[in-house]
């Protein structure tokens, strides 16, 4: 056991000194990087509509980010934490009512025909703004895109926007994808969309159902000498008992997304010819949190609220549920956020018998079983952690008697339950930061939303003061200022915990020494893997 | 009493009581020996098997004791197993003994009903159940009786064919009674011994279907049962495969005991008819 432990820490602290020092080089075991070769990686999902354009999550950005590529790509010690990609530069006016992308030169579709401004602004007005998931949010004042010529791209918005908020947004949500495919017919039915066309490194080979993706070289690619692989298959594994087996196996070179279970992590890692990863998705952090459903009378209590925060032993769930890999949180916003986080919040330190006090106070006695009330628990089934986490809770509440009864539900009951129908008192929800909270986080909290609309503030929680504040900082334009304004929601979050943040996860990597230039970026599982090399 | 003496005389039958008689000393002392919560924490996590002697078969992922786990999981596996069998029984009786005594268009079309959920697998059909109302013990056992009952009613439906042309059921006619009285007081009685005959088989089934449901993720997740268990385990079989082996050998033994002991019960009664 203490061997275990010892390695665990190694590892982490491995990773936070990756991530304070910037300038360190590239993994130690990178060889010089080779040309050719087939990686042959685990995928747990697949994913029928393939357009990042459309649905932007982590399971197609997956594959298709390396066939479609955005303006930017997220960067360790990039300028705004960010590296060019179809953009070369980007700039701000300062009344925050134009943006102007310069874009690269030479860059042609799989199909032979010249990339344009054109594209971008048919793929930002036709998808983003309208189709796609977190697009509609992000770009919802955009009312123009201008093309003076074929390598500009002028972002005009209807009211001021912050360009900050657009920065953070271009990683995740600008992949552009070609306008003369894309015009004719309806955008959500165009085949394109099951086999994308895109600039990327790689072009879409072929899709087995249930058996793999086949992904082929761009010989046409921007980039000097990129890609240097010949192909990138994705096999299809939904079982994660079987990554781990693969890899040792050497049937695949590369387990992302934790497709190798935590608890195997510790035997893999001593598996010769194998490592294990913790960097390389700094820019996909998941919180785990407590949704609260505020109609309930007894959750409406802040007093309950605080007592339920209370109740939950951090440390434990870090340590147990994640193993190690993962950090307490202490509000809406990660630790591991370069621009927003502070740590000036309310906590809640773990305290059964305050949390009994409180309760007590908020008049919810214990009846003659023990019990104060009961509630309804529905943890989110998507992943391994969440589930036990809600086994975890069900314990933890126990201890401060209430009564909670899990209800587990397939991933489209259980968004269904919580988004539309709202049958939950307490669910376990996965929500993503995406490095900025007007993204995807303050909508966790923001009142006004309409039923149905997933991984929301579906709790029926309003609070007048925090969605004004909301409103004003998505209008500041100053980046301090707005800054500023995102550190005071996260004390206000924590204050009156609309809902409760427990921990802050990632994923884990594994992968054959062999594999070069892994984990380069803060998004290196969804980026364009261009540089990713095969050693002989 | 000789009854029970030739039954315990075969060696089968005698191990599969043993067995059989350990799960159900299990089941009815866990409250007794654990008393609260089985789900509670009780330890650090994934503690191997046999290494502290207050948690003696370890504790899972998240340091809950296996062997209270295990205890309490032995009450759900039997109580589903004895309900879901019950529910099938008592469904299969009364249809196939309305079908085979009313003959005619009744028979017809409960027979037809009985065609077609046999053609429909018994776990894709619980699956499908549990799926569409949610996962509870009530309707793990009714979903495991959807698909078992149908055995059942068509041995039922073969013994009162046969039954009804005898002569006492012919008197009861004589005498004016109605005919639903016939079916359940004279005639199903005597058509019940064979279709007991099953339950031993439809019990270890209905076990193991329950193990399967919870193993899937559609079994009362407030409860504990040896299905969940092992589905919790997969995730770690290959540092702590005891999570998966300790419950997997206690459902082996189980439903190798409730077959055992079924078997035993009908060879003595098959003796004892061949005596007669």
């Amino acid at each position: 056991m203490s061997g275990f432990t010892i390695s665990r820490r190694t590892m982490l602290t491995g990773s936070a000194m990756l991530l304070a020092s910037t300038s360190m080089p590239a993994l130690g075991w990178a060889q010089t990087p080779k040309k050719g070769g087939r990686l042959v990686l685990a995928a747990d999902s697949e994913p029928r509509n393939l357009n990042p354009a459309i649905v932007a999550s982590n399971g197609v950005f997956f594959i298709s980010s390396k066939i479609v590529e955005t303006l930017a790509e997220a960067s360790f010690d990039g300028k705004d934490g960010l590296a060019p990609r179809l953009a070369v530069s980007w700039e701000g006016a300062a009344d925050g009512l134009s943006a102007t992308f310069k874009l690269r030169e030479g860059v042609k579709w799989h199909d032979g025909k010249p990339f344009t401004s054109a594209d971008v602004a048919f793929s930002a007005l036709q998808i983003w703004k309208p189709l796609q998931n977190l697009g509609r949010t992000v770009f919802k004042d955009l009312s123009a895109v201008d093309t003076p010529d074929d390598l500009t791209a002028v972002f005009k918005f209807a009211k001021p926007t912050p360009f900050q908020l657009i920065r953070n947004a271009l990683p995740a949500l600008s992949s552009v994808v070609p306008k003369h495919i894309y015009e004719v017919g309806k955008i959500e039915d165009n085949p394109a969309n099951n086999a994308p066309i895109g600039t990327g490194p790689f072009k879409f080979g072929e899709y087995k159902a249930g058996q793999y993706y086949r992904l082929t070289k761009n010989a046409d690619y921007w980039g000097k000498d990129e890609p240097y692989l010949d192909e990138i298959i994705y096999q299809v594994l939904p079982d994660r008992t079987s990554a781990a087996a693969a890899l040792e196996a050497e049937e695949i070179q590369l387990a992302a997304f934790s497709a190798v279970p935590l608890a195997d992590l510790d035997r893999i890692s001593k598996v010769p010819g194998l490592k294990v990863i913790t960097k390389g998705y700094e820019g996909l952090t998941y919180q785990l949190v407590v949704e609260i459903n505020h109609r309930r009378k007894e959750l409406a209590d802040l007093k309950v609220r605080q007592a339920i925060a209370h109740a939950i032993d951090k440390d434990f769930v870090v340590k147990t549920v994640f193993l190690g890999y993962a950090a307490a949180a202490t509000g809406p916003v990660p630790k591991n956020d370069p621009q927003f986080y502070t740590a000036d919040v309310p906590t809640y330190a773990f305290d059964v018998a305050k949390a009994n006090a409180l309760l007590d106070e908020a008049g919810y006695k214990k009846g003659a079983d023990g019990n104060r009330f009961s509630l309804k628990l529905l943890p989110a089934p998507y992943f391994n952690e969440t589930k036990q986490f809600g086994d975890y809770l069900r314990q933890a509440l126990a201890a401060i008697g209430i009564d909670a009864q899990l209800v587990n539900n397939d991933s489209a009951a259980h968004i269904k339950a919580v988004y539309t129908d709202h049958a939950f008192d307490l669910a376990v929800g996965p929500p993503v930061f995406r490095g900025d909270p007007a993204i995807s986080t303050t909508i966790l909290v923001q009142s006004g939303i309409p039923d149905g609309v997933p991984f929301s503030n579906q709790g029926g929680y309003k609070n007048p003061a925090l969605d004004a504040l909301i409103t004003k900082a998505s209008e500041t334009l100053d980046t301090a200022a707005r800054t500023d304004l995102y550190k005071e929601f996260q004390k206000q979050v924590a204050a009156d915990l609309p809902l409760i943040n427990v921990a802050e996860w990632s994923f884990i990597s594994v992968a054959s020494e062999k594999v070069g230039n892994i984990a380069n970026n803060p998004r290196w599982a969804v980026s364009n893997w261009a540089d990713t090399y095969l050693a002989g | 009493m000789s009854r029970l003496r030739r039954f315990l005389r075969t060696p089968e039958a005698l191990a599969g009581a043993i067995l059989l008689a350990v799960l159900f000393a299990m089941a009815l002392s866990a409250s007794l020996l654990f008393p609260g919560d089985p789900q509670a924490i009780a330890g650090p996590a994934l503690l191997p098997p046999f290494q502290n002697w207050s948690l003696p078969l370890g504790t899972d992922r998240l340091g809950r004791d296996v062997l209270v786990e295990l205890f309490h999981g032995a009450r759900t596996s039997l109580a589903v197993g004895l309900a879901a069998a019950a529910t099938a029984l008592v469904i299969g009786a009364v249809v196939g003994t309305l079908a085979g005594f009313a003959g005619g268009l009744v028979d017809e079309v409960l027979m037809r009903i009985t065609d077609a959920f046999q053609t429909v697998p018994g776990f894709l059909l619980a699956l499908a159940f549990v799926s569409v109302v949610g996962p509870s013990l009530g309707v793990v056992v009714v979903a495991i009786a959807l698909g078992t009952w149908t055995g059942p009613a068509r041995i039922a439906r073969a013994e009162v064919l046969s039954i009804r042309e005898r002569d006492y059921v012919a008197g009861a006619r004589v005498i004016g009674m109605h005919p639903l009285e016939i079916a359940f007081r004279e005639v199903l009685p005597n058509a019940l011994p064979p279709v007991l005959a099953m339950s031993s088989v439809i019990v270890a089934a209905a076990i193991l279907t329950e193990a399967a449901l919870s193993f899937l993720g559609l079994g009362d997740p407030n409860r504990v049962t040896w299905g969940g268990m092992i589905a919790e385990g997969r995730t770690v079989l290959r540092t702590a495969p005891f999570l998966s082996i300790v419950p997997g050998i206690a459902l082996l033994l189980t439903v190798l005991g409730v077959y055992l002991a079924g078997e035993g019960i009908v060879e003595t009664t098959a003796v004892r008819r061949g005596l007669s």
